[in-house]
């Protein structure tokens, strides 16, 4: 599929960081359909996030069997069957940990990144 | 932490209703691609932009759906089927390969299965008791100055020592077995009685299956006070039919009065698994079965075993190292004994030097083992190579096909198969082969195992068995699989490491090997062949043990026509005195039987590794220090060196007139004959006629004896310990514990002689059993049984790893001159000579096969000192051993190599040019 070079610049969603989003997505809101989480995350990421929407899927999986979310059947607003996902507890404690995790490596990357030049 | 799990979890459960799952999917997508849509529309894009773009945002589906499916399940056991059916159909393509692989693994796990079958029951069973990992057993080494009964026994004041004073156990037992005549009602049948002490069931874990068992309160306390029997559960089961009224009955055992308490647990027999007794008895009883002799205070006297139960916290070795400090102090004790005053300082201060020994026991301890255990660690070892060399050969062939399918897989590889998917699924042909050669190979071992059964004498093997249970058949497969992993990784690394493009450049239909295939093959072959000379090699090396021992002069003469069988008066309940005339009458009835030479008896059973040795006095000799005094004895009756067909050298031959005046218990011998061995150590070249000797220690007169014969040189345990110095006393006055063994010289070999014995017995007394009635070479084969075995099977294993060796080289060379065929036309067509190109493939072969033996023959040289102590008269390094396996393998291989070269030699240069 070629790109359309006119296409505003925007970042490949970073590797694992997807979990993270999502498990915050349903924590902050609760019970999702993919195409919910899809578009809180565009919303919130003011479009500079390139992601294909189907990957939430392959990530939703596979948190899901880790036990870090749970799904369930329900119709969505414009009372469509739609497969519902939520946050279970060990997808709290998760995110936590991954919260900590990600400050932590942000903080290092910030601090190097604001090494000045003559020190 | 867990969280693979949970993952397997899911994924196990998702590959349920797998279909299910997909559709499920897929209305979820259909789903979110709609909203989308939607989403855009309601912007105002027209519909078919809409779509677009949704589908844009989305992604790849069909993708995506594909990774779910395989996310969801175990990808593993689909692509596992596939490969398998796969797997299957391409062994069924090419039978001839398959067989040949599957027979060669047979062959190698068969002769595997079968020897793990008979160690596995021999050595690895641990004992059915608690905890038998804190089981010890305790003995000790070094000079005892003393009787002896057997192998790593204990003296009874000893073991009371130990219990009472040592520090690193729970607790301490002692037991030995003995047989035993037992009766009830009017039958009355020999079984093996186990003598134990109180706490021995307790220490053990074994309790009751009906009635009770002993106790260190009840059963232990007085000097012949428990008369009291435990049957085993076998035993009860046999021979009172669970008869559960069976406590309280009043039975006889060697006719003393007793009464049966209790019936041991089920899987309860004893602690030495292949001696299994039928009934246990308080060892305060032992009296009843060592007639004649009560060794329960006799420091000097060495009958029992000891075990014991290690404290929390002690290893065998932390509690060897505190008993040897109260061992020693023991010793000290009894050096001030009045048995050990005479005893000259030298032979003390050997005596205080003694070791004691703490060896761990969770599976017993059994003489049958201790016989058998290297001999299986040998051959275990011998079938574990043949293991390898069938391994190679199979590698070998699946290289030479990956070769022949080096097209088929550069396809696969071209048109996008992963080098995993490929090495996967010719793992899986591993594996399958293997196991077909498992299967195949169970089906053998069992087969096997008897045949090794067989090596065992029949008296022994009680308790063996050679069906293969759980346990064998779990070995099989480990073994199954980690050959296919050996055999298969190689080839299958190999063979996908393809230059996809040169290999379908070429042409279709020529076989074309990379010249890593065959460097590795011929590796292969090389080991193949190195381990084939370890095998030939260890072949020679014991079966030429086991000729020594088979040539070794026994010093009797036509031994195949002396027939031998056991009675044992005393036990059915005749004195000393009445016994003696028993058996004088069963020989004297024996004599006046046509076809009979001559007979006699002897109270020492030989070539029955069964021995009766003690320290000597010679009258006028003074022992030096370090000279060894032990001398081997044996008690006679007249007519025994006829009998056995030994030359009496000098002097003459026991009468009856040398029988003592009276029998009382104190009589000394008066006369002894003595073989040449002794007479030359103690009196060189002077007559030892008319020479007085006698048993040393505690008798005031020590050489009561005076010699009258000299007879040649015999073996006595058997041939291994050879030839000793050996005395014999008249069995007329012989007082001890009195079984006779009889030898009878007929004119000729023949099946009526044994029966027509076991007649005159029992008419004599119908209640004596007969038992080891056999002839005298079938007890010389019997005390060779375990030479025999492994002679016998290394001959095998040997040969079968020659043989697969020479298929391997041969598969090797033709698949080399194939690939050579060309060149070797053009160098026909060039004008070479057919000898220059039969010489030049058979020089490869022969290059292959120097290497092999180049690098197996120092191998061998260091294997060799692990063996030593198999061998009789031959050492492990005799170059004669050597020179016979080479030649032997490079006649193998020479003609299997010979084969493919005459086929390149006669190569049709016309055909050869054209080859491609």
């Amino acid at each position: 599929m070629p790109k359309g070079t006119d296409e505003p610049k925007r970042s490949e969603v970073l590797q694992g960081t997807l979990d993270l989003m999502i498990l915050k997505t349903l924590h902050a809101l609760g019970r999702q359909h993919g195409f919910g989480i899809a578009r809180r995350i565009e919303q919130v990421s003011q479009n500079v996030l390139q992601l294909n929407e189907g990957t939430v899927y392959t990530s939703l999986l596979r948190m899901q069997q880790q036990g870090w979310i749970s799904s369930d059947w329900g119709a969505s607003d414009n009372n469509r069957k739609a497969k519902f996902y939520s946050i279970t507890k060990a997808g709290v404690k998760q995110l936590a940990r991954e919260c900590e995790e990600w400050e932590r490596i942000s903080g290092v990357i910030g601090r190097v990144l604001s090494l000045s030049a003559e020190g | 932490m867990f969280s693979w799990l949970h993952v397997l979890a899911a994924k196990m459960r998702g590959s349920v209703r797998s279909g299910h799952r997909d559709a499920e999917f897929d209305s979820e997508i259909q789903a979110h691609m709609q909203m989308l849509t939607e989403l855009y529309t309601s912007k105002g894009i027209p519909a078919e932009e809409a779509v677009f773009m949704a589908r844009r945002q989305f992604g790849n589906a069909t993708v995506l759906k594909e990774h779910q499916h395989e996310q969801r399940s175990v990808l593993f056991f689909q692509t596992l089927w596939r490969q398998l059916t796969l797997a299957v159909r391409q062994l069924l393509a090419n039978r001839l390969f398959t067989t040949v692989a599957v027979l060669s693994l047979a062959l190698g796990i068969g002769a595997n299965t079968s020897v793990f079958t008979v160690l596995d029951q021999l050595i690895l069973r641990l004992l059915p008791v608690q905890h038998p990992e804190r089981l010890v057993m305790i003995w000790s080494t070094g000079p005892h100055l003393g009787n002896n009964d057997g192998n790593r026994r204990v003296s009874y004041p000893m073991y009371q020592d130990f219990a009472k004073r040592a520090t690193a156990f729970d607790s301490v037992f002692c037991r030995t077995s003995e047989p035993a005549d037992f009766s009830t009602g009017n039958r009355s049948e020999r079984v093996v009685a186990e003598l134990v002490s109180g706490n021995y069931f307790q220490t053990l874990g074994a309790g009751p299956a009906l009635g009770r068992v002993f106790s260190s309160s009840a059963d232990d306390r007085r000097h012949m006070g428990h008369p009291v029997v435990v049957l085993t559960h076998a035993y009860w089961v046999s021979r009172f039919a669970a008869d559960p009224h069976v406590i309280g009955r009043k039975v006889l055992v060697n006719k003393y009065p007793m009464e049966i308490v209790g019936v041991a647990a089920p899987n309860f027999s004893g602690v030495d698994p292949y001696d299994a007794p039928q009934i246990f008895v308080p060892i305060q009883m032992a009296p009843v079965f060592t007639l004649g002799r009560d060794d329960l205070g006799n420091r000097r006297s060495q009958w029992i075993h000891v075990f014991a139960r290690l404290k929390a916290g002690y290893t065998a070795h932390s509690a060897r190292a505190s008993l040897q400090v109260l061992f020693h102090n023991i010793l000290v004790e009894e050096t001030h004994d009045p048995e050990l005053r005479t005893a000259s300082a030298y032979d003390l201060q050997k005596f205080l030097r003694r070791n004691v020994i703490v060896e761990p026991a969770a599976n017993g301890y059994s003489e049958l083992r201790q016989q058998y255990a290297t001999a299986l660690m040998v051959l275990m070892g011998m079938a574990a190579l043949m293991l390898l060399v069938a391994c190679s050969n199979v590698a070998n062939l699946l290289i030479a096909r990956a070769a022949a399918r080096q097209k088929e897989l550069a396809i696969h590889l071209a048109i996008g198969a992963g080098r995993k998917t490929l090495i996967g699924r010719l793992l899986v042909e591993s594996v399958l082969l293997s196991l077909l050669g498992g299967a195949a190979g169970v089906l053998l071992a069992v087969g096997g195992s008897i045949a090794l059964l067989d090596f065992i004498p029949e008296s022994e093997r009680v308790m063996l068995h050679a069906r293969p249970d759980l346990r064998i058949l779990l070995f099989t497969l480990v073994v199954s699989v980690g050959t296919a992993v050996i055999f298969g990784l190689a080839p299958a690394l190999q063979g996908t490491r393809l230059d996809v493009w040169t290999t379908l450049k070429n042409s279709t239909g020529s076989v074309v090997g990379t010249s890593g295939g065959v460097r590795l093959r011929k590796a292969l072959v090389v080991g193949q062949v190195a381990l084939s000379f370890l095998l030939l090699a260890g072949a020679g090396l014991f079966s030429k043990s086991l000729a020594n021992l088979k040539n070794i002069n026994t010093g009797f003469t036509d031994i195949d026509r002396v027939y031998t069988f056991e009675i044992d008066a005393q036990k059915a309940g005749y004195g000393i005195s009445q016994a003696r005339l028993f058996y004088a009458r069963i020989r004297d009835k024996i004599l006046t039987t046509p076809g009979i030479q001559s007979a006699s008896y002897a109270m020492v059973p030989v070539l029955n590794s069964g021995e009766w040795d003690t320290r000597i006095a010679v009258e006028g000799h003074t022992p030096k220090d370090g000279e060894d005094m032990q001398a081997y004895y044996n008690a006679l009756s007249p007519g025994y060196w006829k009998t056995m067909g030994i030359p009496i050298l000098e002097g003459r031959d026991f009468e009856d007139g040398d029988r003592a005046q009276t029998a009382s218990p104190d009589e000394k011998p008066n006369v002894a004959i003595v073989n040449r061995a002794f007479a030359k150590h103690f009196f060189g070249n002077a007559s030892p006629l008319g020479r007085r000797i006698g048993f040393a220690g505690a008798h005031s007169d020590p050489t009561s004896a005076r010699i009258i014969g000299v007879t040649e040189n015999t073996l006595y345990e058997g041939p291994r310990a050879g030839v000793h110095r050996q005395v014999f006393f008249a069995f007329m006055e012989a007082n001890y514990p009195l079984s006779a063994t009889f030898y009878v010289r007929a004119a000729k070999r023949s099946s009526e002689v044994l029966p027509a014995l076991r007649g005159i017995v029992a008419r004599m007394d119908p209640n004596i059993p007969i038992y080891d009635a056999t002839t005298l070479d079938e007890k010389l084969a019997t005390t060779l049984s375990t030479e025999r075995l492994i002679a016998m099977l290394s001959i095998v294993f040997g040969g079968l790893a020659t043989i697969l060796a020479a298929l391997g080289l041969y598969g090797v060379m033709a698949f080399v001159v194939v690939r050579r065929t060309k060149e070797i036309g053009l160098r026909i067509a060039l004008g070479a000579k057919q000898s220059a190109v039969l010489w030049s493939v058979l020089r490869e072969a022969s290059m292959l096969m120097s290497i092999g033996i180049g690098i197996g023959v120092p191998i061998a040289y260091l294997l060799g000192w692990y063996a030593s102590s198999q061998v009789f008269g031959v050492t492990a390094t005799d170059p004669s051993l050597y020179v016979m396996a080479v030649l032997l393998l490079a006649g193998v291989t020479m003609a299997s190599g010979f084969l493919p070269a005459r086929r390149a030699s006669a190569v049709a240069p016309t055909v050869a040019l054209r080859y491609e």
